[in-house]
């Protein structure tokens, strides 16, 4: 019984939403604010309830050996409230400070790793080599020049002039509006797929007219 | 005080973790493990300034019956409704797993209901939306004005018909040139993209490291 | 006002009603298309086929609600073959909202109004076998069974929780639980969301640390997949694989070729892709909701490429590229 009325309730939101499309509706401003106030709410339940019982109240409740370090982040932690006092909101910085200053040196190297040597070292391709198929050759070459081209399109401390800049940022755009089209595709995909996921709920869990 | 040790903590925490992670030695492991410790702790909080922003903006609007304050019940009832839930019927956070994780019915029942009948309906449908506003974009916007805009439409078409079985009954060509484009060209452009982020990114740690960029100190108690 | 103004003028919500009809009808005439399965997806698929009992994955159900349609069938058809294959899986979530995703997939697996479903074994369930001293997935199975349970003809069979899957769920600053979890998993998550200590687990026992971790498969619907890359991959070389929405497919294509991940399914068509090959090879008896949303999508993909064509054509043909102004509501 639940069930079915959860279903009819999900559809009826469903439907409210689609409604705007025609015209803006209340039941679309209701679901709108909804949608803000659960995933927040869950948040706080979820966090709660796995972050703050089990590693922190729990432990220290408990009197776990070593469990009384944990009131340092604790207390850094409630030191965000104090943003909702101006005379001391200043103290909100340190928890800030805390964890973008060790995460962002932490970041720094597997970042430096993941995003530009890795990157770097993988458009070194051998070009071509024995037995390889044509349109991967063509490929490799495509790929090495349109990076190189590319980033030249982007390098605007120099001039696009000349042979080298001013040729480069020319193939640069042309591959660049390749890869956007790439994206444009995908993105036609990626939305049209949304879609198609709401209508088998309509159709399938609701209506049940298609399995 | 106000600013300058909040930067010589961030000063001194980039750095310090910058080396640990050169150093493979067993304090520098330590360090490193409380501070993963203590992060997911201290960000926990920072939840608190969600709900506070959220609780303040909407309790405003019903105190001054501004325009669809009525709404705003919509935002603060479910807010602190459910983590209430939460605290008294522990079990139920499972989301939606009902009996399978051990939780009883009853209890679930009503953060699940308001998760699974209502949360993900509303935003999936929302997302879903953009699939109506992509078509009609595709109508009235989308022109081949030049030979770059030419280019773009037809790397578009051609991934398009490439990435659904259609295709390759229109041409058998479509999947594998799709694919082609995806791999080679868009490779291209995307990695010297991602490289331009990449070199952004580590710029703008270094300098919030060494404390040239202090936005993020924002104007509290200034 | 010319035939192409009027054409081009045209209410949107008439484009609307296209797009819904032609995301409807195909519903009805199935076209039943084949689905040829692309490399990037294949190379998940084999190396999960490459994994057994004695390994374990991690899924990260790193997405919202907002992308479950593209998301979703991912996942779950990782959960499927995991646990047909009985590799251990450590269940996380990138975002709170994720977590509920996460347990959305466990239902739809252990749904037993569904054709393929498995039956979850509760921790407390198979305590007594537990207690003998038994951990192995054999072994546990055997004593199962010999304690009198069968399974139903549609069942493909049981998922013991703490043998096969422990769902950890979400904290937050993920990208520092992947590092910390390096260390130990248990250190970022003493229990998992039912309140049962990681330490008894026999999975974890058996691996302790993501370095014991033989992949991990991010379903995301934003850029939270990089960070099992940046903090998983490469501080300690864990083997990733991607799961995205199509619409972010394209850029990490760059992390293909550089080998950084072993594979991507990309939005729907690499879900369907993955049940494709489930179904082939007889992981599940009928094909998955992405392989039967690809119809729809090949009708839709046509639409669009119509409407493109028949915009430019009236933009053309009006000659609004030269001169006249277009005028009216846009």
């Amino acid at each position: 019984m639940s069930e079915t009325i959860g279903i009819w309730v999900a559809a009826i939101f469903t439907i409210g939403i689609y409604s705007f499309l025609y015209k803006e509706n209340p039941l679309y401003r209701l679901s709108e604010h909804l949608v803000v106030g659960i995933s927040t709410g869950f948040g706080i339940a979820v966090t709660f309830t796995q972050v703050l019982k089990p590693k922190l109240i729990e432990p220290i409740a408990a009197g776990e050996h070593g469990a009384w370090l944990l009131l340092i982040p604790a207390i850094l932690g409630l030191l965000y409230i104090t943003r909702f006092f101006p005379s001391v909101a200043w103290l909100s910085r340190y928890p800030m400070a805390f964890l973008m200053g060790a995460g962002m040196g932490i970041g720094f190297p597997l970042s430096m790793k993941a995003s530009v040597l890795r990157q770097l070292e993988a458009s070194l391709v051998p070009i071509y080599e024995a037995g390889m198929p044509w349109d991967v050759v063509v490929g490799n070459v495509v790929m090495v020049l349109g990076t190189l081209a590319a980033l030249i399109y982007f390098f605007f401390s120099k001039p696009h002039k000349g042979p080298f800049f001013g040729t480069g940022s020319k193939i640069g755009i042309w591959v660049i509006m390749v890869g956007f089209g790439a994206t444009f595709g995908f993105t036609v995909m990626g939305r049209i797929s949304l879609l198609i996921g709401r209508i088998q709920f309509l159709l399938g869990d609701w209506l049940h007219i298609i399995k | 005080m106000k600013r300058s040790v909040p930067l010589a903590i961030v000063m001194v925490g980039g750095i310090l973790f910058m080396i640990q992670y050169f150093i493979p030695h067993q304090h520098s492991q330590t360090l490193f493990d409380y501070y993963t410790e203590w992060a997911p702790i201290v960000g926990a909080f920072a939840l608190v300034l969600g709900v506070g922003s959220l609780t303040r903006l909407h309790s405003h609007k019903i105190k001054r019956k501004a325009k669809n304050w009525q709404y705003s019940y919509a935002v603060l009832i479910p807010l602190f409704g459910i983590p209430f839930f939460a605290l008294i019927m522990p079990q139920s956070l499972g989301g939606g797993m009902m009996e399978s994780m051990g939780g009883d019915r009853l209890t679930q029942g009503v953060f699940d209901f308001a998760y699974m009948n209502i949360q993900v309906p509303i935003q999936a449908t929302m997302f879903s939306l953009l699939a109506f506003y992509i078509a009609s974009a595709a109508f009235r916007a989308f022109r081949a004005k030049s030979a770059l805009a030419t280019v773009l439409l037809f790397a578009a078409i051609v991934v398009m018909l490439g990435q659904v079985p259609i295709g390759e009954l229109i041409g058998k060509w479509f999947p594998k040139v799709g694919l082609w484009i995806l791999r080679y060209p868009n490779l291209g452009a995307k990695r010297a993209i991602g490289l331009g982020v990449g070199f952004g990114v580590l710029a703008t740690q270094l300098k919030i490291i060494f404390g040239v960029e202090r936005n993020w100190l924002g104007g509290a108690g200034e | 006002m010319s035939i192409w103004e009027k054409m081009l003028n045209l209410d949107r919500r008439w484009i609307f009603l296209l797009i819904g009809i032609a995301c409807v009808v195909p519903f009805f005439t199935p076209l039943g298309l084949p689905i040829l399965p692309s490399q990037e997806v294949v190379s998940i698929y084999d190396y999960m086929e490459n994994l057994t009992t004695d390994n374990a994955i991690f899924v990260g159900f790193d997405f919202d609600p907002g992308t479950a349609a593209e998301n979703m069938p991912m996942g779950v058809a990782v959960l499927r073959h995991a646990f047909a294959r009985h590799i251990p899986v450590f269940i996380t979530a990138y975002g709170p909202l994720g977590q509920g995703m996460a347990a959305m997939a466990l239902d739809e697996i252990t749904d037993e109004e569904s054709d393929d479903y498995y039956v979850y074994v509760n921790w407390e369930d198979w305590a007594s076998i537990r207690e003998q001293g038994i951990t192995d997935r054999a072994g546990i199975e055997e004593a199962w069974i010999a304690a009198g349970n069968t399974l139903s003809e549609n069942a493909h069979g049981w998922v013991f929780e703490g043998r096969d899957v422990a769902f950890l769920g979400y904290l937050p600053y993920f990208h520092l639980v992947i590092l910390g979890m390096s260390s130990s998993i248990a250190s970022q998550y003493p229990t998992d969301i039912g309140g049962t200590p990681l330490e008894e687990m026999p999975m974890y026992q058996e691996h302790k640390s993501l370095r014991d971790i033989d992949l991990a498969v991010t379903t995301a619907g934003s850029s939270a997949c990089v960070a099992w890359i940046t903090y998983g991959r490469e501080k300690i070389g864990l083997p990733v694989a991607f799961g995205v929405t199509a619409v972010m497919a394209t850029d990490y294509y760059i992390y293909i070729q550089s080998g950084q991940i072993i594979g991507q399914m990309g939005g729907l068509r690499g879900a369907a892709e993955y049940e494709t090959l489930l179904l082939r090879d007889g992981y599940t008896k009928s094909p998955g909701k992405a392989f039967v949303g690809m119809d729809v999508q090949s009708i839709a993909h046509l639409l669009i490429i119509f409407l493109v064509v028949l915009g430019n054509i009236a933009f053309f043909a009006g000659g609004f590229n030269k001169k006249t102004k277009l005028k009216g509501r846009r």
